[in-house]
C-alpha cells in the first residue's frame, strides 16, 4: 500500500527497517505499525492460545495484537507493541509465538482443536497424574502458548533515574492536557507534562479538526514552542506515567534511547514525580464489538483506522481499490467514513445497528444493520457478513473499522482502589468519585470527548486546581455531540473474540458464568481475561458487559476488577535503577580494606560491609588451612582483626547513665569511668535484641558497642527512645562507626605488641586490668581508645584510631609484631576464637532467644526498669529449660551441622521430640574436633550426655557429647593475666 | 605530629578530583567535622561567631560553617583541620554543649560547576528526592542517595557538597562520578 496524501511523517526521510528479515522503508514520525501498514504488511502476530493470524487493532499503548519482538540479542525486547515503538533507522523487528514462521505456524492446529482449548481446559484437563503436571503437563503448555521469548543475556543497558517535584502534573498532551499545562504555565506554577507519545497532541495529531479554522497542528506546534520556553514547564515526550502512588507520588518511564538508532548512555530513565496536584487527561480508548470472526487482521478499532489515515497517511488496504466498511453504533464511526472518502479510499458501507443512525455525508449508509461475520485467510479479511432485517449477505471488504463508544481512561484514577463509575447516559465509566488526593480528570479521560470539551476542561481543571481566577483563551473547536448506542457484541454462532490477546470469546465468557463464575474478578481468572500485556484496554468493559447481559445483572452491579499499576508494561531493568554487579547495593569498606587487599585476603560480604573472611598464605589450599593458622597464631601469639563494623554510639548528658540503664538490661549507670561493661539489649516483648560492650568514658559520656548486624537498628531504636520515651532526660547521641577504625589485638603478645605503639601508657594489669578502657595517644600524639576487651578469650585490646589512620595502624602493628607472632585474621578466625570461648554472636541472638536461654538471666537488673525488663519475666519465657550449651562430635572428624535440630539419643526426630537446636558450629583447632554451640532443653542439667544433632532434610545425623560452652580457658584466666 | 600516613576516605594517599564537562567532583579530605548537640536548656553557642542556623539552612562563617542536623544539633565544619583533635578546637566555643569528633565519619565530595547552577540542578534532580528551594544555596539536608544516607549542602549556587559515610565512600563516588558522566554525554 502506498502512502496516502498528508499526514505528520516526515516523507523527506526514509528510515529502513526489518520485520522478520525482510526489508522494508518507512519515515521519520512512523511507528513500526504505521510502517508496516504502509509496506502492505497485514499479517503481524500470532495469537496467545489459538495461533490465529493476527493484524494491527489500535494506534496506540492498548494494542493487544501486534506485539513483535524488538532488536536483536541481548538487546531483544519481547512482547513490544508495534503501534508505540517509534520507528528508527535499521530497527529490527521480528513477530513471535510462531513455529516456523509467522506466514505457517505448524501451532494453528490448536485452532482447529479449540473446541477442546475453551476457557478453564487447562484447569480441567491435566489434573491427572499430579507428578505430570511439573515434569509434562506445564513445560508443554508453556512452549505451545505464550509471547515473546526472552533472549536469556544479560540487560547491556544503563537504565537512570530522577525525581521530579511540581505544582501540577499533566499526564496527557492532548487537547485537554495541553490547555491545562497552558493555563497553568502562564500562571507561573510548576508544571510537568508527561506523555507516551514522542509528538504532543495527543488524539488532535489524529483527527482532521481545525482549531481556530487553522490545521490543528499549528496550535499544538505553538503551545509546544510556549511551554518548553518556559523555565517553569518540564515537558516530557515519550514519559508513561505509569502509576499513582500515595502522597502525590507518581511513577513514570521516559523512553529514552528506545527510538534512536544507536545503544544510549542510558536507555530509559525512572521518573519518581511528586506533585502537589494532578490532572489526568490520558484520553479514551475505544471499544469494538465482537462478532463472528472479527479478529481478522484488516479489522480494526475505527478511531485508529482514522488516525492511521490522518496522522500517518496509510490504511491496511492491500490495493488502494480494496473496499473499507464502518461498523459502527456511535456518530463516530461515521466520521472515519468521512476522513478515509476525503482521501479517496472507497467505502464499501457504514453499517449502523441504529435505526435513526444519522448520515454524515456521501456514503452507502446501512441502518439498522450489524456486521455478523468475516472471512479471510492469513493475510487478513478478505468479506463481511452484513445482517440487516433478518437477512445476511456476504460482500467483498478487505479493511474494517469498528467503533462501540470509548472508554475513558480512568486507570490512574483507580490506582487508590476507587472504584470508576458507569454513567448510563454516556454509556461509559467515568472516573471514579473518590479520586487520589490532588488529582482530577479533564477531556476524555472524565468523559468530555469533543475537542472543545477536552480543551474547556483541561484548562478548568488547571484553574481549579491551583486557584487561579483566569483562563487563557483558548482556541475554538468542533464542539459536536457524539450520540450512540452500546452495543456489546453481535449474537451469532461463531465464534466472537472479547480479548483478543488472551484469545477469551464470548461463549468463554458463556462458560464461565455456566461454571458459576459470577464475580467479574473470577470471570477474569477462570478466563484469563483482561491479564497479559495489554491488561484488557480494549477487553475489559465489552467483557463485563457481556457478563452483565448473561446474569441480568446492570453493569454497575457487575462491576469491574480492581485497577493496579504499571499501567502499561515497565521493564524490570528500569524499576531496579540499572545498578548491577558490584553496585547492586552501596558497599561499604573497612578502614584497612586497602592492606588487607594488598595482603591477598578473601572478602566476605557482612550486610553492607566487605570483611576479611580470611588471609591465604602461600602453600595453603583450603581455607581451613589459613583459618586453624590463624586461631593458632592467635591463642600462641598476637592476632590482628579489624572491627570497624561493629556499631559505635556516642551517648552523652548528664543524664547518660540513666538512659543507658533504661536501654540496657543490665545496669550502666554505676558503671566507674575508665571501665567497659559487657551488656544486654531486649526487645519491648523481652526477647533478646543486641550485646555488646559499654564504655564509660567520663562522667557523662560512654561510648556503645553494638554489633555489626545491628548497629544501625540499635541507633535508631535509642533515638526513638530519646525522642519518643524519654524526652526529659538530658542525653545527646550520635553515631561514630565510620569515625574510628577499630583493631582487635588479641593473644598472649597483645600487651607486648601495644607497649611498642602507645606514648608512654601503663599497659600492666594494675593500671589497666580487664574491661578498662581509656583516651590515649599512640606513634607519636595520635588521639586513640583503647578498650581491654576480649572476644576471642584471649587477653586482648581493641584500639580505635581516627579512620584515615586504621590502614597505617594496622601496618605498623604488623611490622612491629613480626618477633610476637604478629598474624592478621579475618572472621572465620573470629568466629572459631569465640564459638570456643562460648560468645553469643547473631547466630544465638536470632531474635528467639532469651538472656535467660544463655544462662544471662540474671544480667536483667531488678533494681531497675528497662526496655523488655518486665515481659522477660512472664511465664512463658521463664518456662523455657532451654540453654546454651557447648557440643563436641563423638567422633573428632565429624562435622556438625549448624542449624541442625537436638534430639534425645534414640526418640523419633519431630517436632514433639525436638530439643533445640545447633546455632553454630566449626572445627576447633583447640579441642582438635568439631565443636558447636547449641540450645539444648534442660540443657545446663545434661553435661556429658550424647545427643543427636539431626538435619532430616539432607539425612544427615551427627552424635554429639553435650559439654560446657567454654570451650576454652572457662575461669577466665587468659583474659585477666 | 602522628608518624602514620593517612589515607583518603576513597582509599589513596591523594584525593581524588575528576571533571565531568561543567561538573568537577573533588574529595576533600582535610575537613574537620564535629557534631555540636546542646544539653537540655542550654542556649546555642556561636562558635567562632558562626550564627547556628535553623531547620534546613547551612551558615558560613570565617573559621567554620555549620549545617542544621536536628533540633539542637548541628554538623560544624572546620575546613583545613581535617587532622586536627576538633572537639579541643571547639570546646572552648561551644561550651556545654556535648561535642563528638566527625571528621573521619563522613566522606565529603564537593562538586563545582563552570557553568552556574543548571547542572547542579540537573545533577540535584538525577540522584536526591527533594524539591529545588530544598537545595537552594545556603539550604542543607540528609537525606537518601542511592540507598545511602547523605548529607547534601549548597553552599552557592554553582557548589554543591555530598557527604556520605566514609566507609561507602567508593559507592558515593560511583554514584556522583556515574551521574555527572550520563550528564555530560547528554549535553
Amino acid at each position: 500500500m502506498t502512502r496516502l496524501d498528508g499526514g505528520h511523517v516526515d516523507r523527506t526521510r526514509a528510515l529502513r527497517f526489518t520485520f522478520d528479515g525482510k526489508r522494508y522503508t518507512g519515515h521519520s514520525g512512523d511507528t513500526l505499525a504505521s510502517a508496516l501498514m504502509a509496506n502492505g504488511v497485514r499479517l503481524v502476530g500470532r495469537s496467545f492460545k489459538y495461533h490465529r493470524p493476527r493484524g494491527i487493532f489500535s494506534a496506540g499503548s492498548e494494542e493487544p495484537n501486534a506485539l513483535v519482538t524488538i532488536g536483536t540479542g541481548a538487546r531483544a525486547e519481547p512482547n513490544s507493541r508495534a503501534t508505540v515503538v517509534e520507528l528508527h533507522e535499521g530497527l529490527a523487528a521480528t513477530s513471535q509465538n510462531r513455529w516456523p514462521s509467522l506466514g505457517f505456524d505448524a501451532l494453528q492446529v490448536n485452532d482447529l482443536l479449540s473446541p477442546f482449548f475453551a476457557a478453564g481446559f487447562y484447569y480441567k484437563t491435566f489434573m491427572q497424574p499430579a507428578e505430570f503436571w511439573e515434569k509434562l503437563y506445564e513445560p508443554m503448555i508453556r512452549r505451545a502458548a505464550g509471547l515473546g521469548k526472552l533472549s536469556m543475556l544479560p540487560d547491556p543497558d544503563a537504565y537512570g533515574r530522577g525525581f521530579l517535584h511540581c505544582d501540577l502534573l499533566v499526564i496527557g498532551a492532548g487537547p485537554a492536557g495541553l490547555a491545562a499545562s497552558l493555563t497553568a504555565a502562564r500562571a507561573g506554577a510548576e508544571v510537568v507534562l508527561a506523555d507516551e507519545d514522542f509528538a504532543l497532541g495527543g488524539r488532535l495529531l489524529a483527527e482532521t479538526h481545525t482549531l481556530d479554522d487553522d490545521d490543528a497542528t499549528a496550535w499544538i506546534a505553538a503551545t509546544e514552542a510556549e511551554l518548553r520556553s518556559l523555565p517553569n514547564v518540564r515537558v516530557l515526550s515519550r514519559t508513561t506515567v505509569f502509576g499513582t502512588y500515595d502522597h502525590g507520588v507518581f511513577g513514570a518511564v521516559e523512553r529514552v534511547g528506545d527510538h534512536l538508532p544507536r545503544p544510549q548512555t542510558v536507555r530509559q530513565t525512572l521518573w519518581r514525580i511528586t506533585a502537589k496536584r494532578s490532572i489526568l487527561a490520558a484520553g479514551a480508548i475505544e471499544r469494538h464489538i465482537p462478532f463472528a470472526g472479527n479478529d481478522r487482521p484488516g479489522i480494526l478499532l475505527g478511531g485508529a483506522l482514522r488516525a492511521y489515515a490522518n496522522r500517518w497517511s496509510v490504511t491496511p488496504q492491500a490495493s488502494e481499490t480494496d473496499r473499507v466498511a464502518i461498523f459502527t453504533s456511535t456518530d463516530d464511526g461515521h466520521r472515519t467514513a468521512l476522513d478515509l472518502m476525503a482521501k479517496g479510499v472507497p467505502i464499501l458501507a457504514v453499517i449502523d445497528p441504529r435505526e435513526d443512525a444519522p448520515r454524515l455525508g456521501n456514503y452507502p449508509l446501512r441502518k439498522g444493520a450489524v456486521v455478523s461475520g468475516a472471512k479471510g485467510g492469513r493475510k487478513g479479511l478478505s468479506s463481511i457478513e452484513i445482517t440487516e432485517g433478518g437477512r445476511s449477505d456476504w460482500f467483498e471488504c478487505a479493511v474494517l473499522g469498528v467503533s462501540g463508544g470509548w472508554n475513558p481512561n480512568v486507570h490512574l484514577a483507580s490506582h487508590h482502589r476507587g472504584r470508576p463509575e458507569w454513567s448510563e447516559a454516556d454509556a461509559q465509566f467515568l472516573p471514579p468519585s473518590e479520586l487520589p488526593p490532588g488529582m482530577s480528570v479533564a477531556g476524555a479521560a472524565a468523559g468530555q470527548g469533543s475537542t472543545h470539551g477536552a480543551l474547556a476542561s483541561g484548562a478548568e481543571a488547571a484553574k481549579a486546581a491551583l486557584g487561579l481566577d483566569t483562563l487563557p483563551e483558548l482556541p475554538r473547536a468542533e464542539d459536536a455531540p457524539s450520540r450512540g448506542m452500546a452495543l456489546w457484541h453481535v449474537p451469532g454462532r461463531g465464534r466472537a473474540w472479547v480479548d483478543f490477546q488472551n484469545d477469551v470469546t464470548v461463549k468463554d465468557i458463556a462458560l464461565a458464568h455456566k461454571e458459576n463464575m459470577r464475580s467479574v474478578e473470577h470471570l477474569k481468572r477462570w478466563t484469563t481475561l483482561g491479564m497479559a500485556t495489554d491488561q484488557g484496554k480494549t477487553a475489559n468493559v465489552t467483557a463485563l458487559a457481556v457478563m452483565a447481559e448473561l446474569t441480568g445483572k446492570t453493569i454497575p452491579q457487575t462491576g469491574t476488577t480492581v485497577f493496579r499499576p504499571p499501567y502499561t508494561p515497565v521493564a524490570l531493568g528500569v524499576l531496579g535503577g540499572g545498578d548491577t554487579g558490584a553496585h547492586f547495593r552501596p558497599r561499604r569498606l573497612t578502614p584497612t580494606h586497602p592492606w588487607a587487599k594488598a595482603q591477598g585476603a578473601e572478602f566476605v560480604e557482612v550486610g553492607q560491609w566487605m570483611r576479611a573472611q580470611y588471609f591465604p598464605q602461600e602453600g595453603e589450599t583450603h581455607w581451613r588451612e589459613s583459618v586453624d593458622r590463624e586461631v593458632l597464631a592467635v591463642r600462641s601469639g598476637v592476632g590482628l582483626c579489624d572491627v570497624t563494623t561493629l556499631g559505635k554510639i556516642d551517648v552523652q548528658g548528664k543524664d547518660a547513665g540513666e538512659f543507658l540503664n533504661r536501654v540496657y538490661a543490665n545496669m550502666m549507670g554505676t558503671l566507674k569511668v575508665g571501665r567497659v561493661r559487657y551488656g544486654l539489649m531486649l526487645r519491648a516483648d523481652g526477647f533478646l535484641y543486641d550485646d555488646g560492650t559499654c564504655a564509660r568514658m567520663a562522667e557523662d559520656h560512654y561510648v556503645v558497642t553494638t554489633t555489626t548486624a545491628n548497629a544501625g537498628l540499635v541507633y535508631r531504636q535509642m533515638e526513638f527512645a530519646r525522642q519518643c520515651l524519654w524526652p526529659d532526660l538530658d542525653v545527646q547521641l550520635i553515631s561514630t562507626t565510620d569515625a574510628w577504625a577499630q583493631i582487635a589485638v588479641a593473644g598472649p603478645n597483645s600487651r607486648a605488641l601495644l607497649e611498642r605503639v602507645v606514648d608512654g601508657f601503663d599497659l600492666s594489669t594494675e593500671s589497666f586490668p580487664f574491661m578498662a578502657c581509656a583516651d590515649l595517644t599512640v606513634c607519636d600524639g595520635l588521639r586513640a581508645r583503647l578498650f581491654r576487651i576480649s572476644f576471642s578469650g584471649e587477653h586482648a585490646y581493641e584500639i580505635a584510631v581516627p579512620a584515615r589512620f586504621g590502614n597505617a595502624m594496622m601496618d605498623r602493628l604488623m611490622s612491629l609484631g613480626q618477633d610476637l607472632g604478629a598474624t592478621p585474621y579475618g572472621t572465620e578466625a573470629l568466629a572459631v576464637l569465640r564459638i570456643e570461648k562460648g560468645h553469643a554472636a547473631g547466630a544465638e541472638l536470632n531474635g528467639q532467644t532469651t538472656a535467660q536461654m544463655l544462662g544471662l538471666g540474671r544480667m536483667i537488673s531488678r533494681k531497675k526498669d528497662s526496655i523488655g525488663a518486665v515481659l522477660s519475666r512472664r511465664e512463658g519465657l521463664e518456662a523455657d529449660t532451654r540453654r546454651l550449651v557447648g557440643l563436641q562430635s563423638v567422633d573428632p572428624s565429624q562435622k556438625i551441622p549448624a542449624g541442625a535440630h537436638l534430639f534425645t539419643a534414640g526418640e523419633a526426630r519431630d517436632l514433639n521430640t525436638d530439643q533445640g537446636w545447633v546455632t553454630s558450629a566449626c572445627w576447633s583447632p583447640h579441642v582438635e574436633g568439631h565443636i558447636a554451640l547449641g540450645f539444648l532443653a534442660g540443657g545446663d542439667g545434661r553435661m556429658g550426655e550424647e545427643v543427636i544433632a539431626a538435619n532430616p532434610l539432607e539425612g544427615q545425623e551427627v552424635a554429639v557429647r553435650v559439654v560446657s560452652a567454654h570451650f576454652f580457658d572457662p575461669e577466665g584466666d587468659r583474659l585477666r593475666a | 605530629m602522628p608518624d602514620l600516613s593517612p589515607l583518603c576516605a576513597l582509599g589513596a594517599f591523594d584525593s581524588r578530583s575528576e571533571r565531568f564537562g561543567a561538573l568537577r567532583l573533588t574529595e576533600v579530605p582535610d575537613l574537620g567535622l564535629v557534631s555540636i548537640a546542646l544539653r537540655k536548656g542550654a542556649e546555642a553557642p556561636a562558635p567562632f561567631g558562626l550564627a547556628l542556623p535553623g531547620p534546613g539552612a547551612w551558615a558560613e562563617g570565617a573559621t567554620a560553617s555549620a549545617l542544621w542536623t536536628g533540633p539542637g544539633q548541628w554538623l560544624l565544619e572546620l575546613p583545613g583541620q581535617g587532622a586536627a583533635d576538633v572537639v579541643g578546637l571547639v570546646a572552648p566555643e561551644a561550651p556545654g554543649c556535648s561535642l563528638t569528633e566527625q571528621t573521619d565519619g563522613w566522606a565529603c565530595i564537593e562538586i563545582t560547576s563552570t557553568a552556574g547552577a543548571a547542572p547542579l540542578e540537573a545533577l540535584r534532580e538525577r540522584l536526591v528526592n527533594l524539591a529545588p528551594g530544598t537545595l537552594a544555596p545556603g539550604h542543607g539536608t540528609r537525606t537518601i542517595l542511592h540507598h545511602m544516607s547523605v548529607l547534601v549542602i549548597r553552599r552557592a549556587p554553582d557548589r554543591l557538597a555530598v557527604l556520605g559515610m566514609r566507609s561507602a565512600a567508593d559507592s558515593l563516588w560511583h554514584a556522583l562520578s556515574e551521574t555527572a558522566a550520563r550528564l555530560e554525554t547528554q549535553e
